[in-house]
């Protein structure tokens, strides 16, 4: 590891890329701080999501119709289908266990197990890419440096799904029931909710957003069966950072790490990787409840 | 026959070796005895099932045939198949058929460890081959002078592999490693060379996180000053492997605004990179950009391709010597393949020959006996002559050219192409008053 430059120059395209790589964040630790929020579950399959997502997009682009909006839609329900039957058949029966939470952690990581080695029996181990929307697909300059446009779309989007979502929780009525049962499952069930079947739908809905994360994000990065595991991590540290179970904690979280993993490799020539980890750390140290606490908060 | 190892081809193997150990009691050295300590039982268990008639040379192979890098694997494999059934529709090696037990390292050094451990243990190899990870090679380097079989790396290319213990503090050359391909030190020789050509002051570098991608810097660094080239180091950054997102990195590189950049980035690695390099504007930013391992995986690769007209190393040239071995070894592959063979299936071709050559010169297939054969070995194959040096390296060209496409391959060859020699005088000329070693 050694000092690139003393004197780092950070640019606009700095800044953009670093906005893209928190939304893309921001859409993964969304809907982990959900499931977390709502039902107790520490999802370790999560990053597992946001990687099927990416390939049930690559697949429909490549396969079906070459239509990006349409396939990264159908990669998100994908997804969320797949993430309400696993909660409805395996995770949902481990609820009342006194140990549920070490049997839930230890499902959902085989999961991940299960997730990659199918991933990698349908499609191999190689990488692939996925072009761009054609709409989007140029690259904008700005101040001597350019990036593709596309980031742009994902931030914007990243910020539309904050905003919906936040309308969601706190305007509808579906939303009031998520909240009642986050604060007393017991109480909202006694009161007549359906707390099995809004389990399954707050499950469904972190888990669209998972592999909606993963297909808006497959323009931007190789698709490969690793992509699950390093996306966990970093999702991990957002939702430690913003405070497990915070809507805005998880998208000032991620995008302080999206920004941390842009402007990092401007300092130090390797290792960059590790800032967001020592960023965990300070935040664990003198905020242990994260930024944010407490979902809909 | 290749193989990835599966159960049965084990099974197989194993009751194979009764009847092969029972030919050789006369010639059992130590590493019959330790084979014979560590495959005890199953040998014992496989004799009670009674051996049948084996008269096969079997050699080991380990290649990565899984993860970002796996093209390199599936190349080596296609040159193995083609290696081993033209020797064995030709009487084969001393009368017996060849038969290659293939394996996944899933570049992990640890994974790589076990498959040699067990290739010679279980399977009882008489030869080993393969490797295509510096850092992996470092690690296995030492283990195959343990188990002492000699090794025949195909493409791993740090130089510490050939350098003899002690002459540096990472040497872990000994008797039993050889490589056929060139080394970092070669290939990197030719990218200064290369380098003293163009109109470039400033260099950056962008490299894997590990072995491979420091050595690359650190050598270009002492070669650029050995051959007086004017340049100056400007800025470097070393992404971790398998990283799906270079654009921080690029944008980094870019921000320092080098005239030039060398880049040792390989695998589908490579592939992801070129495709956020391109988006970010880096070929109109960046005056030249050479690929150190570019044409490995290029030549094989539907993704991304090396833009036109920038600079790339490869380690074996399907035109290059035009030679009927060349051109007999492409133009089959061509044919069956549908795509110009890649380095790493000539390397991997190469050495299958290499082994016939040994043990048929030595007349058995007894470890020390194929050491012998291999030091000092001259040798001639589609890549041209070339001899084994003093400290086990093959001594040949570094090749560098420019990349363009051609439209009778359907493939990007590199054309103009430089042969630099690279032999040990070479070497140590242009390293000058540097600490690293030639390995060769």
């Amino acid at each position: 590891m050694s000092l690139s430059s003393l004197v780092p120059l950070i640019g606009v395209s700095d800044v953009v890329i670093g906005l893209s790589l928190g939304s893309r964040l921001f859409l993964i630790a969304v809907g982990l701080s959900l499931i977390f929020g709502v039902l107790g579950v520490l999802n370790f399959a999560h990053g597992g999501f946001y990687m099927l997502g990416a390939y049930v997009t690559l697949a429909f682009v490549t396969n079906v119709i070459d239509n990006f909006w349409l396939a990264a839609v159908v990669g998100a329900l994908a997804v969320g289908v797949v993430g309400a039957v696993i909660e409805f058949a395996v995770i949902r029966p481990l609820y009342d266990r006194v140990d549920a939470d070490l049997d839930q952690l230890i499902v959902t990581f085989g999961f991940v197990l299960i997730i990659h080695e199918t991933v990698r029996f349908i499609w191999g181990s190689g990488s692939y890419s996925v072009e761009p929307p054609a709409l989007f697909d140029f690259s904008v300059s700005l101040g001597g440096s350019s990036f593709g446009a596309y980031r742009l779309v994902v931030v914007g989007l990243a910020v539309a799904v904050l905003v919906g979502l936040w309308l969601f929780i706190t305007q509808t009525y579906f939303g009031s029931l998520v909240r009642g049962t986050s604060s007393d499952r017991e109480m909202a069930s006694m009161l007549g909710v359906d707390v099995p079947r809004l389990y399954t739908g707050v499950f469904f809905l972190g888990s669209v957003l998972a592999g909606l994360g993963g297909a808006l994000s497959s323009p931007l990065q190789s698709t490969s069966p690793a992509l699950g595991d390093q996306v966990i991590i970093d999702a991990f540290i957002v939702v430690v950072i913003g405070g497990l179970g915070s809507m805005g904690g998880a998208f000032v979280g991620a995008m302080l790490i999206g920004m941390m993993q842009s402007l990092g490799p401007q300092f130090i020539s390797a290792g960059s990787i590790a800032i967001p980890f020592l960023a965990m750390v300070i935040v664990l140290l003198f905020r242990p409840e994260g930024l944010f606490g407490g979902f809909g908060e | 026959m290749v193989t990835a190892g599966s159960d049965v081809e084990n099974k197989r193997n194993r009751t194979g070796d009764v009847e092969r150990n029972s030919e050789n009691r006369s010639s059992v050295g130590r590493r019959r005895f330790l084979q014979a300590a560590g495959a005890g039982a199953t040998v014992a268990v496989a004799g009670c099932m009674g051996g049948g008639g084996d008269d096969v040379v079997r050699l080991g192979a380990t290649y990565i045939l899984s993860g970002f890098a796996s093209l390199y694997g599936e190349a080596a494999e296609r040159g193995i198949e083609m290696a081993q059934s033209e020797i064995n529709d030709n009487g084969g090696i001393d009368g017996q058929d060849v038969e290659i037990v293939v394996r996944d390292s899933e570049a992990s050094a640890d994974t790589a460890i076990q498959q040699i451990r067990s290739l010679v243990e279980e399977d009882d190899v008489d030869g080993l081959f393969g490797l295509d990870s510096s850092g992996v090679a470092q690690a296995v380097a030492p283990q195959v002078a343990q188990l002492q079989m000699p090794f025949m790396i195909t493409h791993a290319a740090t130089p510490f592999v050939t350098s003899p213990e002690g002459e540096h503090e990472d040497s872990v050359g000994n008797d039993y490693v050889f490589r056929d391909s060139n080394s970092l030190a070669q290939d990197i020789y030719g990218a200064a060379r290369t380098a003293a050509e163009l109109d470039a002051t400033e260099w950056a570098t962008i490299g894997p996180d590990y072995a491979f991608g420091y050595e690359t810097w650190d050598y270009f660094q002492d070669f650029c000053a050995g051959l007086g080239v004017e340049a100056e180091f400007t800025a470097e950054q070393f992404p971790a492997l398998a990283t799906s997102d270079y654009t921080p990195y690029i944008s980094s590189i870019l921000d320092a605004e080098p005239d030039a950049v060398i880049t040792p980035l390989w695998g589908a690695d490579l592939t992801t990179f070129i495709g956020q390099a391109e988006e970010a504007g880096w070929f109109d930013q960046i005056d030249h950009t050479l690929f150190s391992v570019g044409m490995g995986t290029d030549l094989a690769s539907d993704g991304n391709p090396l833009p036109e007209g920038e600079y790339a190393s490869t380690r074996y040239d399907p035109f290059v010597p035009d030679t009927e071995a060349n051109n007999t070894f492409r133009d089959a592959y061509y044919e069956e393949h549908d795509t110009l063979p890649t380095y790493n299936a000539e390397g991997a071709y190469r050495a299958v020959y290499l082994y016939k050559e040994a043990i048929e010169s030595a007349g058995s297939t007894e470890a020390d006996a194929l050491v012998d054969e291999f030091t000092g070995m001259e040798h001639s194959g589609p890549v041209g002559d070339y001899q084994f040096s003093e400290t086990n390296q093959a001594t040949v060209a570094s090749i560098w050219g420019t990349v363009s496409y051609d439209d009778e391959w359907e493939s990007n060859v590199l054309d103009p192409v430089n042969r630099y020699e690279a032999g040990p005088d070479e070497l140590s000329e242009a390293l000058g008053d540097s600490d690293l070693p030639t390995g060769i």
